[in-house]
């Protein structure tokens, strides 16, 4: 578990609408501070700017999708290392199993409540070596 | 005839003597004797003549000594046989059911055979000691002539032909018996001798004639039945040929080598050649040249097991260029010998199918994505609002955005339920099993319902103690078939009641039970319970929720987890809903 609480949040997600609710979760509910990027394709300078605890990934995205995003971010030596949820709506069991098998921290399906969004933030946070 | 009885019984004692006694004993005894009797009869025109020839003949020759008046009462006894005998023919002939009267007429004949040996036997106890020597050689020539001339006329039946020589010889042996000369004395020794060696002959000409019109009705049947036989070969292979022809699926005949040797009108159309075409060429020319190692390990495979395949997919390509994804059924045909007779393979073109398949998962897979994200946003915005999130609302508009809220999750719920039993339905429900503990899976559900429970306002509590073996199960899965009946439980429920769950040991495994005090299941709808969107009373959906799907879910993920789910009466009203799942092993 790291030492300190979660409460940098970079969510990458192109629906504007559930950018806000996470937005409201998070920062009204959660107390956390968020970084929302809408296009995945600008998303590594952002997330290296912002500097989070933790990046959420959107599944699918235009231009590039979550699971493309999160490999190339594993290649990156400055944003390798950062904590990665994915939000979907779409993907299977084994699509699941294989992104935890290359790293990813885990996964929250779509649709996701608010109203519980940080606590099961915090629950994949606390599990973190 | 020694030769030829030695031949009959030697050849009885042969090898083949198993078969033929097989093949005989399937003769008619019957027509058999119908055989017999005809054979009888027929020889009778030959016999009457032969008895006037030699009757004319010997009463020419006794005449001339004395007792004219004793020949001529002989002669007229002959000729008064003679007229029996032709009447006893045409009685036969004309007898319509003489095949069926057989008895009747060997017995007449017995008797017709009798009565002519008595004559002759009554001509040498008469005549032969009242005549000089010269003329008792003429009687003893002539008598021993009648006599064995009687073995092919009565071959047929040994014991007639034992009657008539009695006749003959008896009378005959008395009378040189007792004529006081030594060597007729000898001679009276003799002809019992000659009789037992005439009535011996007739006996095995009468089995060689009997096995003869045995084996010959035996062979009748035999080929009656291989006509029958062959018939019904011509017939079925007539339907074959016409299921092969008229079938709506391709259907090759193929040697051991792959060449084509018939193909049916569906063949045609699938690939686009005509038969003639194709009929002498290689099944490869039917498989796409970067696809022929793959064949011809598979062809090799086929030829060395000789084990039928099915559902073998193979993109074909068709006269015109265009493939077609094709689906294989290959049986080879091996013999009793264990030679491959034929390969027959039976194709259907399963591109559309394909096609089919592949836009319903697209569907599928949109309607998880394109409904789920809007439903997102609008239960999440909702959620927040009634979490108080944005501060203090007015309560008219809580109200409202309760119901928004409920209904877009009873929206959701059904597209994760048809999901479900798509999923399930086209076998992509993949279980992860694992060792659970009821008492655990029972409070885990509990917890996880009791909101949904306070909402109608019921209680869930375990009924005595729960038990705390293990059943294997996907944890998941099992928590989703817990909340549906449990939910179920709560909405139906009265409000205040308790809604009880135990666990106890059933056949095969262990019960999970949930007890409800609901107005329990109506007759009418008991049989659709697990049925897909199966609600007794549609206005209850509209009430309090519910999809419909949610029970027949339920009942294929616990049959998946290879147990069992149902319901019952419970005592005092109310209905107890179960599944059994077998104990981890």
């Amino acid at each position: 578990m790291p030492d300190r609480p979660l409460q940098r949040i970079c969510y990458v997600e192109d629906d504007e609408d559930i950018q806000r609710i996470v937005r409201m979760s998070l920062e009204r509910i959660g107390k956390m501070t968020v970084e929302l990027v809408s296009d995945p394709l600008v998303a590594v300078p952002a997330i290296t700017a912002f500097k989070p605890d933790l990046v959420m990934l959107d599944w699918m995205m235009p231009g590039m999708d979550g699971p493309t995003l999160f490999r190339k971010m594993k290649q990156l030596p400055e944003v390798s290392a950062l904590p990665v949820v994915f939000i979907t709506a779409k993907a299977t069991q084994r699509d699941m199993d294989e992104l935890i098998a290359l790293g990813a921290a885990g996964a929250i399906s779509k649709p996701f409540s608010p109203k519980d969004l940080p606590e099961q933030l915090r629950a994949i946070w606390a599990k973190l070596p | 005839m020694t030769n030829l009885a030695n031949g009959i019984e030697s050849a009885e004692r042969g090898a083949a003597a198993a078969i033929t006694a097989d093949i005989r004993d399937r003769a008619d005894p019957a027509l058999v004797r119908a055989d017999r009797v005809e054979q009888l009869y027929s020889q009778l025109p030959l016999a009457m003549v032969s008895t006037i020839v030699v009757g004319v003949i010997a009463s020419m020759e006794l005449h001339e000594g004395r007792l004219i008046e004793l020949v001529l009462f002989w002669g007229g006894l002959l000729a008064l046989v003679v007229v029996l005998h032709a009447l006893l023919y045409m009685g036969y002939r004309t007898d319509a059911k003489r095949h069926e009267n057989t008895a009747q007429w060997l017995r007449w004949l017995g008797i017709g055979a009798f009565a002519a040996g008595a004559t002759w036997g009554f001509a040498a106890a008469v005549f032969f000691p009242s005549h000089a020597d010269e003329r008792q050689v003429f009687l003893a020539f002539l008598l021993a002539g009648v006599l064995s001339g009687g073995i092919p006329m009565y071959a047929a039946s040994w014991p007639i032909f034992a009657a008539y020589a009695a006749a003959i010889a008896l009378p005959f042996t008395y009378v040189l018996a007792t004529f006081g000369n030594r060597l007729f004395a000898e001679i009276a020794l003799l002809i019992p001798l000659f009789y037992g060696v005439s009535v011996a002959i007739a006996f095995r000409l009468n089995g060689v004639f009997v096995s003869g019109y045995r084996l010959r009705h035996a062979y009748q049947r035999q080929l009656v039945e291989l006509q029958e036989a062959r018939r019904q070969i011509e017939a079925s292979g007539r339907k074959l040929a016409l299921f092969a022809e008229r079938s709506p699926i391709a259907v090759l005949e193929l040697d051991a080598q792959g060449t084509i040797h018939e193909m049916n009108h569906a063949a045609e159309l699938l690939f686009g050649y005509a038969a003639a075409e194709l009929i002498g060429q290689s099944a490869r020319r039917l498989v796409k040249p970067k696809y022929h190692p793959d064949f011809e390990r598979d062809w090799g495979q086929l030829m060395k097991t000789r084990t039928p395949l099915a559902g073998v997919k193979v993109r074909n390509p068709r006269r015109d260029g265009i493939d077609v994804v094709c689906e294989w059924t290959v049986t080879p045909l091996v013999n009793a010998d264990a030679q491959l007779l034929a390969v027959i393979a039976q194709g259907r073109d399963i591109t559309a199918q394909l096609e089919a398949e592949r836009m319903k998962k697209e569907f599928t897979s949109t309607l998880s994505h394109e409904l789920r994200t809007p439903l997102t946003s609008i239960i999440g915005s909702l959620q927040l609002i009634n979490a108080g999130v944005l501060g203090e609302v007015p309560k008219d508009v809580t109200e409202l955005t309760e119901v928004a809220e409920r209904n877009g999750q009873r929206l959701l719920d059904l597209i994760n339920d048809i999901l479900d039993i798509e999923k399930i339905e086209s076998g992509k429900l993949t279980l992860n099993p694992e060792p659970i503990r009821l008492d655990e899976l029972v409070r885990e559900a509990m917890l996880l319902n009791k909101g949904f429970g306070d909402r109608f306002k019921v209680r869930f509590q375990p009924r005595g103690e729960l038990s705390a073996e293990q059943v294997t199960g996907d944890h998941k899965r099992l928590l989703q078939v817990m909340t549906n009946l449990l939910s179920n439980a709560a909405k139906f429920s009265p409000e205040g009641e308790v809604v009880e769950i135990s666990t106890e040991p059933a056949a095969g495994g262990v019960r999970v039970a949930v007890h409800d005090r609901g107005p329990g299941i109506p007759e009418a709808f008991r049989a659709r319970m697990f049925g897909r969107f199966s609600q007794a009373d549609s206005t209850t959906s509209r009430q309090k929720g519910g999809t419909g799907l949610g029970l027949a879910i339920c009942k294929r993920l616990v049959e998946m987890m290879h147990g069992h789910i149902g319901f019952q009466d419970r005592d005092g009203g109310g209905t107890t809903f179960w599944f059994d799942l077998p104990r981890h092993a």
